[in-house]
């Protein structure tokens, strides 16, 4: 399946590509738009452009939104989310520190990397060593 | 030359608590609200994306919102918006001063306070270097 986005990733749209490619579809394909270019591709899913339904909503972060509407249950991942959302929107409650410097290291990782299709490469990583982690801990 | 975000919107009458809840959000990211009228922030990458988003649930919401990137006609305008910024930031920041003077200052609830404004602070105010040099040099210090 195509999933369409804007350029330009950062924190959510990483965790999101990863997703997708880990969880979701194992042979999603890519595309990257110009931020506010219109009509979106027919043939693509669009995810983390506003008014999309894989979007920010209630004032959760896509990842959130893909967690819930593709009804994935993974306390993992539950907390990646809660990560994301603290990183990718303005939180009164914030229970998660590592959130700020994921947020730093996602736009670093855009800054170093040739185009979004690298970025995506390398934010995969950051989050399979995030789950990894995580996971490690939660088991003990 | 600044270039500004400005944020105008327009929320359904019911239910209220849609305001407050926009309210808090704008005052968590640290936006001003210019003369009761239009919203300001600088533009950055992260205060523009935060804001793309904020529109969005405005929108989602049955609101209307509208938000420009702008720049000011007068350089003076801009010292002036960016002054309103530091005071705003500088009052936290005093306030975390004096809290540090005190005799069994508690540290972990002034480096919180710290890392909220600085999250606000986008013009590195040097009373901000100040609060962060006094609590890194607090740090190990025994009583």
């Amino acid at each position: 399946m195509k999933w369409v986005t804007w350029k330009n990733i950062g924190v959510d749209r990483m965790a999101c590509a990863w997703l997708i490619r880990r969880w979701i579809d194992p042979k999603a394909e890519f595309f990257f738009i110009a931020l506010g270019e219109k009509p979106l591709p027919e043939d693509g899913k669009p995810f983390d452009i506003p008014g999309a339904r894989y979007s920010h909503h209630g004032g959760h972060c896509t990842f959130y939104t893909l967690l819930k509407e593709r009804k994935i249950n993974d306390p993992i991942l539950t907390r990646i989310a809660q990560m994301v959302d603290e990183a990718d929107e303005i939180q009164e409650v914030t229970v998660e520190p590592a959130a700020l410097g994921l947020d730093l290291i996602c736009r670093g990782l855009r800054q170093i990397s040739q185009d979004d299709y690298e970025a995506m490469e390398r934010g995969g990583l950051i989050y399979d060593a995030l789950y990894a982690q995580l996971k490690s801990e939660s088991a003990k | 030359m600044t270039t500004w975000l400005l944020l105008h919107y327009k929320l359904p009458n019911k239910p209220s608590a849609l305001r407050v809840y926009v309210w808090r959000k704008l005052k968590r990211l640290g936006t001003i609200l210019l003369h009761d009228a239009v919203w300001v922030l600088p533009d950055q990458p992260r205060t523009a994306e935060q804001l793309q988003w904020l529109v969005a649930e405005i929108q989602e919401m049955g609101g209307e919102a509208y938000s420009w990137r702008a720049s000011t006609i007068l350089d003076q305008d801009d010292e002036s918006i960016t002054q309103q910024f530091n005071e705003q930031v500088d009052a936290v920041y005093s306030d975390l001063l004096k809290r540090l003077e005190k005799p069994k200052a508690d540290l972990q609830e002034i480096s919180r306070g710290y890392q909220q404004a600085a999250s606000q602070d986008f013009f590195h105010s040097k009373l901000g270097t100040l609060v962060r040099e006094k609590l890194t040099s607090k740090r190990g210090e025994r009583s």
